[in-house]
Formats: structure tokens, sequence, C-alpha cells
């Protein structure tokens, strides 16, 4: 029996779903009302159903290549008009019910449609170089007081400065993050990524997420190179455009 | 008169292979939500993100293959 997986809601008129597929290979389709649409998959409820995505959600390959569809089809569909992309596995049983949800959230929805028209998400992370994160070198101890004093001395600087060189690097996480979200339109702080994860080398201090005006890019990576310029102590990424996944929330005013 | 916003669309490629973490990030976390009549979407997602610690070490052994 097969369920319906959403991928995205758009404007009826701007969905162009010809030349991608869906998860699976399967063909996208567009459930309408009044104007809006929700673009759609048919799936096998039996790996997307209530059962099936307890199981799945745990096997880090289908999540992946579940992602990965997802993202491709919410990019499809942003390249042809405001698209506000679902958060991963929102499955329906049938269209009734979708359009049932779809009528409930339209003026909401209409709404977010706005708020992104004509602006994509910017990811910024702000990483601290590996090289400055190795541990301080301890100060010399004073003359006197033993061998245990001295190690507890040493320990204690080198702990100290450990503290401080923290302390800064996330006011400078802080300060990277302010300066662009006062560019965009809007920005938020997403939490900072495993390195077992991602592979990254030194720490991320920022990962950073930011709402731009398609017509700004230009100005809002000029802004993350003076913010590299100016804080020699980090490396600073950018990468867009995204679909605007964190600002097309139906909560957010 | 053309609106520049709704004619000059920017490409969203991915220009190189988006990384799964990044994906997580927002595909997990916000955007737009639709309650009722969806099948565990919201309780799946929280229970990714309790296992996801779980799964570091096979994540590790992938990402050491590629």
């Amino acid at each position: 029996m097969n369920g319906l997986y959403a991928y995205a809601i758009t404007r009826a008129l701007d969905a162009d779903l010809s030349g991608r597929p869906g998860i699976e290979d399967a063909p996208l389709r567009l459930v309408e009302l009044e104007g809006l649409g929700v673009v759609v998959s048919e799936v096998d409820l039996d790996e997307f159903g209530e059962d099936g995505l307890r199981r799945n959600l745990e096997d880090l390959r289908w999540l992946e290549t579940v992602a990965v569809a997802h993202d491709r089809v919410a990019r499809h569909l942003a390249e042809h008009g405001p698209t506000a992309p679902l958060r991963l596995a929102t499955v329906f049983l049938g269209e009734d019910s979708l359009r049932a949800r779809l009528a409930e959230w339209r003026d909401d929805a209409e709404r977010a449609l706005d708020r992104i028209d004509g602006r994509s998400e910017w990811s910024v992370k702000a990483y601290v170089d590996p090289a400055t994160v190795a541990a301080a070198e301890p100060e010399e101890a004073p003359a006197g007081g033993g061998a245990g004093r001295a190690y507890l001395m040493r320990r204690r600087a080198a702990t100290q400065q450990r503290e401080a060189a923290a302390a800064e690097d996330a006011r400078t996480a802080d300060e990277v993050h302010e300066a662009l979200a006062s560019v965009a339109v809007a920005g938020r702080r997403l939490p900072p990524q495993d390195r077992q994860l991602t592979g990254h080398t030194g720490e991320m201090v920022l990962n950073g997420t930011y709402l731009v005006d398609d017509t700004e890019v230009d100005a809002f990576r000029a802004t993350v190179d003076r913010l590299a310029a100016t804080h020699p102590r980090v490396r600073v990424e950018a990468d867009g455009p995204w679909p605007p996944y964190s600002f097309a929330g139906l909560e957010t005013p | 008169m053309t609106d520049a916003r709704v004619t000059q669309r920017p490409s969203y490629g991915p220009e190189k292979p988006v990384a799964l973490v990044d994906l997580l990030d927002r595909l997990l976390g916000t955007g737009v939500v639709i309650a009722g009549d969806v099948v565990i979407s919201l309780a799946g997602i929280d229970l990714v993100q309790i296992r996801l610690n779980a799964l570091i070490t096979s994540v590790r052994r992938e990402m050491v293959g590629r």
C-alpha cells in the first residue's frame, strides 16, 4: 500500500515537476489547493509507514539516500519559484488528508512563501585553526616550593590559557554571527557539528545559516570575506544557495 | 515591469555533494510542519536525533572509506 511522501510547498503555478524524479525515481506529483501545491511522490508504506520509518530512520545509509533525494527535489523546485521545504519523512496516507492539512495551513504557508520569495539560505561555518587549539605552553614554575606545587601551577596556567582561548573563540563566533545576521534578512545558529560526523579539522565554533536576498549574495559573500580577514584565528566557509529550510517554518511570524 | 526576484532565480546545483550532516541539520530541524494524518513524521524525527549519537561510530567507519 502506498503513501504520499511530501517534499515541499510551492505556488501551484511555479511548480515544474519535469526532469526530476523523487525517491526511488518515482514521478513527482502536485496536490493543489487554491493556488498552493504540495509536491509529492508515492512511497511504499512498508518502508515509509510508521513501523518502516522507525526501522529505517536508524539506518544512516537509508537516511542519507532519502535526505539527498528530498534535497534534490527541493533544489529543483527552488529554481522555479519560492519553495518551502517540509521536514524529512512527512508522509501522508492519502490525497484527501493532505488537502485537508493544506487547507488548514493555507494562510501560514502563503506567509512563509512570501517571506522566502527571492531569497535563499546560505550556510556559514567558522572553525578555529587546529594549530591554535593545541595545549598552550605551561609557564615555568617559580623557584622553590617543590615539584608538586610546580606541577599544579603549570596545570593551572595551561587550563587558564585554554579557557581564555575558548572564551575568545566564543566571542569571535558571536561577532561573526551578529555581523552576518545584520546584513542578511535573517540568521540563526545551528548546533556546531561533531567532527566525528564531518571529518573537519579544527573546532567548529559557528554553524550559522542565513536567509539572503538573491540580489544581495555578492554583498553577503564580501561580508564573509571581510570577517575572515579581520578574524585571522578562524577559518570561515560559506556554502549556498540552499533552499530555505531554516526560514520556511509555518510557526515563524 | 519585470520583478527581478521572479525572473532571476539562482541555480541550486548543488555544485558539489552535500554533506549529510548539513542535510540533517536542515531536514530534521525546522522547515514546514504539517501535523495530523502524517505518519510518524515528528516522532520519527525525535527518534533519529536520539539515535544519531549511537551511530557516530558507524558513520566514522563509512567516512574513512570515502
